[in-house]
């Protein structure tokens, strides 16, 4: 029942969504129908080679509703991207949900592995879709988004991807991505399932084994601050593997939608680290420990 | 006419014509247009003006002794239009040098026709441009040519004649098959067994590709030597002449008889230009994407990058059978027969021409492609008919074909991203539809010096490989990749070499071995590997080796396994021992190559069956609309049931098979007694040699041993056998046959090879297949 409900919200909010981005550009049109007029007062004022009173009237009102079309624009923007989030997020737990229901079903036949190629296009794909952040004049963007951490108390939820630090078979240490399953408030632990279908296991680990991926993408030409600089130590997912190593920036993404390059440290080659590599912002998170190995 | 000669390559008007000609397949013909304007101009002329303008190249005959060859105006005109300001000379007008009338140098034209003067007059603008031509031209070679061309036709006004460029050149064409019969040839060899609309689509390809062939501007030789240091710059330089002189300059000069470049040259110059010509055209196409029409830019941009890498490999491919003079598809593929015997004769034709301005590749392209495709749907029709006698009528195929390849049917980007089961090698084939990746053989030479390309690469594949197999010596690596006789499919992303199989070919032998394999670590899982090895095994079907043999480590059995390799052997061992690098702890594995199937465009092939098939069921489901109950036999006990028993069955159209029916016998009761007596048999038999090598348990009964089942997934033996035959377990001998091979298996697979269990094991199998041969169970 709750999966059928779900899918009739979605088909919903996208009728909305629809009908956002139909008004989006009727919004656009009237705005530009503005912007023309200004520049065409403009143009007569350069003509008339002096600033009269009665232009500098008119210029006022026509940037006031310059502005408040843009406001309106920006706000059919923003309120179509919550509806893109909300879809998203009943995706999510639908997936959750059906994943429980796999676990706890053993009457089923055993689920069918996904082919490692196409794991790694949907983390691909998850790295992509991932939003972008976008503030309002002034604001500063908040945790999560991009290289600024999570706050100390913050709890990952449910289906959140993360960085865990597990105990591979050999003894070693290794950061893999993990999809969090449960966290228990009184052990302080929480429960993570390694993403890779092939290494199907659950891991109990301690919050400090755990680093919460970043929700949304920095960018790049308004929020640089946000996001991490030339030469910073890091933990990176290496290119179509499950697994994060350290990584030095080589360089920040110059556009929303790029990626980061960075220098895996790699002993195999002769100056101790890889050729330049590129690293979704997704998949590229602070790291603690300053110490090489 | 400021066209810069050879800086800026591009089909000629593109760069300077003012005809605005967006189309870089539609060369805008400039010059000549420019051309045929002033001859109309000079023919329009008075006849007095048109005698003035002969008399300049015609030779003074007032006497025997006057060497004057061309009446030279007293009054030389002002730089600035000579025709519209000067005025006419008049016929007893002195020549400047030689002091002899006009009229003495004109008088052999008195009696000739206007129609002759008029091509006389043709020739005189063609030389004045060709001297034009001659003083701007900065590449001494082709200067050279020019003005040889320029003297070859003065000579021809003086004489009254027909210009034949003579010499060493030859005449054309040059070479057989010519590059429009290869290429088409190319088209055929690859692509007949796509679909017909992706088959024209190619067809279209190769046109427009021969097309820009024709009116592309070849580098000069000077440029050619500097570029490909180690190829033939004479024989390129002769190439090179006969395409100024019989292709190039008549475009603009009609004087000259014309011949296409696609026409009378051959595989040879197509080698010699093909890397830089593929270069430009896709640099071109790249850069003028935006004027390219909407329809025309997914054809250009996605598939025409692959269309020239594959081409590419035929062109330099040492056994590509596209260039054989009586290239024809191999017998097998007698359904695609059809558009190549309609092709041929369109094609040989190597007269010159489409002369003049009219060419227009969007409108002369149908008058050919028009007759063709009628028949070749026709032809492949009626071939498929016979190909799948008795099945699904054709129509019903193409209409659900055209459902599939329906674009509007298709649901979005969703489901193209999420292809949860797309074949694994999907995405490589389609990057490489789109340029992103290629793929080249590659190879280090002694006797000729490697190209700086080649050499790079073969540096960067020796960095791949010795990065991804740690365990293999670098100087080892390195010596294999750089030894003529190994050669490398390098894959090629950016530029970079990203992956690739370094293998060794024994023609002599049959096989070709497997050295290494290896892809990036940033870039795996993306189906390269497959995709690398799927271009191998084509590569090698067209150099006729059909086997490959690989030692694999027990990191790569998991690979070569999906790549259709196995441990079973079939290339006999004194075939490859002695040739074959044996590395220890490795796995010896073959992979048999079939000449039938096209390896990279398998996985595509296969999931479009499927969907015919999937559509093909869904038709059927809706015409027939009848729900049975479900079977309840079974719930009572009854262990098999006749498939044609099963309600509905026959209405699908669904019928026994004629083989099955008379192998397997109908009365179960008749198969448990020759069944239960010839396990007896078997049980005495082994009891016999068992007793005596003291191993009755091993055979008969599950063993004691401790690690038995941890070793042996199936147990079984003759005991549980009894069983089940009692149970009526064995309703067809398939279950029968299985379990007796599961007892010698495990017994194999439990004991060391040369033990005593096995050579038992062994006999009772002998044994056995005599008893159920004997028995009529199984073929002799």
């Amino acid at each position: 029942m709750a999966l059928v409900s779900a899918d009739t919200r979605i088909a919903e909010l996208l009728t909305e969504l629809h009908q956002l981005i139909k008004q989006t550009q009727e919004e656009r049109s009237r705005s530009e129908h503005n912007l023309l007029n200004i520049q065409k007062t403009h143009e007569r004022m350069q003509t008339e080679n002096k600033t009269s009173p009665y232009y500098r009237t008119k210029l006022r009102g026509l940037y006031t509703t310059a502005k408040a079309d843009a406001e309106a624009e920006c706000s059919i923007l923003r309120h179509a991207l919550d509806k893109i989030a909300e879809i998203k997020s009943l995706l999510e737990e639908r997936r959750i949900a059906a994943r429980m229901a796999g676990v706890y079903n053993d009457s089923d036949p055993p689920r069918k592995t996904m082919r490692r190629g196409v794991l790694m296009t949907l983390l691909q794909q998850s790295a992509m879709t991932l939003p972008l952040w976008i503030g309002k004049p002034g604001e500063s963007p908040p945790p999560l988004c991009g290289a600024i951490p999570a706050s100390s108390d913050y709890v990952a939820k449910q289906g959140d991807k993360v960085a865990a630090r597990v105990k591979a078979v050999d003894g070693d240490e290794q950061w893999i991505l993990a999809e969090v399953v449960s966290y228990s408030h009184s052990t302080n632990k929480y429960e993570v399932d390694d993403i890779d279908e092939e290494g199907k296991e659950r891991h109990t680990l301690s919050r400090r084994r755990i680093i919460p991926l970043p929700q949304w993408k920095a960018n790049p030409e308004t929020d640089p601050e946000a996001l991490f600089s030339k030469d910073q130590l890091v933990l990176a997912l290496y290119p179509q593997t499950t697994c994060f190593y350290r990584a030095l920036i080589h360089t920040p993404p110059p556009r929303p939608q790029d990626d980061y390059s960075v220098l895996f440290e790699d002993t195999s080659y002769a100056d101790g680290y890889s050729p330049p590599l590129n690293v979704a912002q997704r998949y590229v998170v602070a790291c603690k420990e300053n110490k090489k190995k | 006419m400021a066209e810069q000669p050879r800086l800026q390559q591009g089909p000629p008007g593109a760069a300077g014509s003012g005809s605005g000609s967006s189309d870089p397949a539609r060369p805008g013909l400039s010059q000549q247009q420019w051309a045929s304007q002033k001859k109309a101009q000079v023919r329009a002329f008075p006849r007095a003006k048109k005698l003035e303008k002969l008399g300049v190249f015609s030779a003074c005959k007032a006497n025997d002794a006057c060497k004057c060859n061309g009446w030279k105006n007293p009054h030389p005109p002002t730089a600035t239009r000579m025709e519209l300001q000067q005025q006419t000379a008049s016929l007893s007008e002195a020549c400047r040098s030689c002091g002899h009338a006009l009229a003495e140098h004109v008088s052999h034209l008195e009696n000739v026709s206007e129609d002759e003067i008029n091509r006389l007059l043709g020739m005189v603008v063609d030389v004045e441009n060709l001297f034009m031509s001659v003083h701007k031209e900065e590449d001494t070679d082709t200067k050279q040519v020019y003005f040889y061309l320029f003297k070859l036709l003065r000579k021809c006004i003086l004489q009254m004649g027909r210009p034949v460029v003579e010499g060493p050149l030859g005449s054309p064409p040059f070479e057989k098959p010519n590059i429009e019969q290869g290429v088409l040839n190319f088209v055929q060899y690859k692509f007949s067994h796509l679909a017909p609309k992706e088959r024209q689509t190619m067809y279209e390809l190769s046109k427009m590709f021969l097309l820009c062939l024709n009116y592309w501007k070849l580098e000069t030789p000077s440029q050619f030597r500097q570029r490909a240091q180690k190829e033939d710059g004479s024989a390129y330089k002769v190439d090179y002449t006969r395409w100024l002189c019989y292709c190039h300059v008549p475009q603009s000069n009609d004087s000259l008889p014309r011949y296409e470049t696609c026409q009378v040259f051959g595989r040879s110059l197509l080698k010699s230009i093909f890397t830089v010509t593929r270069r430009q055209l896709l640099e071109k196409f790249r850069v003028e994407k935006d004027k390219l029409p909407p329809e025309k830019r997914t054809l250009i941009l996605t598939h025409f990058p692959k269309f020239l890498s594959m081409l590419e490999e035929e062109i330099y491919g040492e056994n590509s059978p596209i260039w054989d003079a009586d290239f024809t598809m191999p017998a097998s593929e007698g359904g695609q027969l059809g558009p190549q015997s309609v092709l041929s004769p369109v094609t040989v034709s190597g007269s010159p021409l489409r002369k003049g301005p009219s060419v227009d590749p969007a409108t002369s392209e149908p008058i050919a492609g028009e007759k063709r495709k009628l028949p070749e749907a026709l032809t492949l029709e009626d071939a498929k008919r016979i190909r799948v006698m008795g099945d699904i009528p054709m129509e019903l195929v193409n209409e659900v074909m055209m459902t599939i390849t329906d674009p509007a049917a298709m649901l979005g980007p969703e489901t193209s991203l999420l292809s949860a089961n797309a074949a694994r090698d999907e995405t490589a084939r389609l990057e490489e539809r789109r340029g992103i990746i290629e793929f080249h053989v590659i190879g280090n030479s002694l006797s000729q010096k490697s190209n700086q390309k080649i050499l790079m690469w073969l540096v960067g594949l020796q960095n791949v490989f010795s990065h991804q197999l740690p365990r293999m010596p670098k100087e080892y690596i390195t010596r294999l990749v750089f030894d003529p006789k190994h050669k490398t499919l390098a894959l090629i992303k950016d530029g970079r070499v990203i992956g690739g199989i370094c293998f060794r070919m024994f023609p002599t032998q049959g096989f070709t071995e497997i050295v290494f394999c290896a892809v990036t670590s940033n870039e795996q899982v993306k189906g390269y590997g497959t995709h690398l090895m799927n271009h191998l095994k084509e590569y090698h079907i067209k150099h006729n080796i059909l086997y490959f043999l690989t030692y694999a480590d027990e990191y790569a059995i998991g690979y070569f396994k999906k790549q259709g390799f196995t441990k079973d052997i079939k290339v006999p061992k004194t075939r490859y021992l002695g040739y074959i690098k044996d590395y220890e702890g490795a796995t010896l594995m073959e992979c048999e190559l079939n000449p039938r199937i096209p390896y990279t465009e398998l996985s595509h092939i296969i999931k479009r069956q499927k969907e015919i098939i999937k559509k093909l069921i869904e038709r059927k489901q809706s015409q027939i609309r009848k729900v049975y109950p479900g079977l309840t036999c079974f719930k009572e006990g009854v262990r098999q049931i006749p498939v044609e028993s099963i309600p509905g069955i026959r209405e699908t159209g669904w019928k026994p098979s004629a083989k099955e029916k008379n192998k397997e016998l109908k009365d179960p009761d008749l198969l448990y007694n020759i069944l239960k007596n010839l396990l007896a048999q078997i049980k005495v038999r082994a009891n016999t040699f068992m007793s005596r090598s003291d191993s009755t348990r091993l055979l008969l009964k599950k063993s004691e041993a401790p690690d038995y089942y941890e070793i042996i997934r199936f147990p079984i033996d003759l005991k549980t056998m009894t069983e089940r035959l009692k149970n009526r377990y064995y309703v067809t001998k398939k279950l029968f046959i299985a379990d007796l091979q599961r007892v010698i298996t495990n017994c194999r697979e439990y004991n060391p090879p040369d033990s005593e269990y096995c050579r038992c094991a062994s006999t009772l199998e002998k044994f056995f297949y005599f008893k159920l041969k004997e028995s009529g169970l199984i073929d002799k």
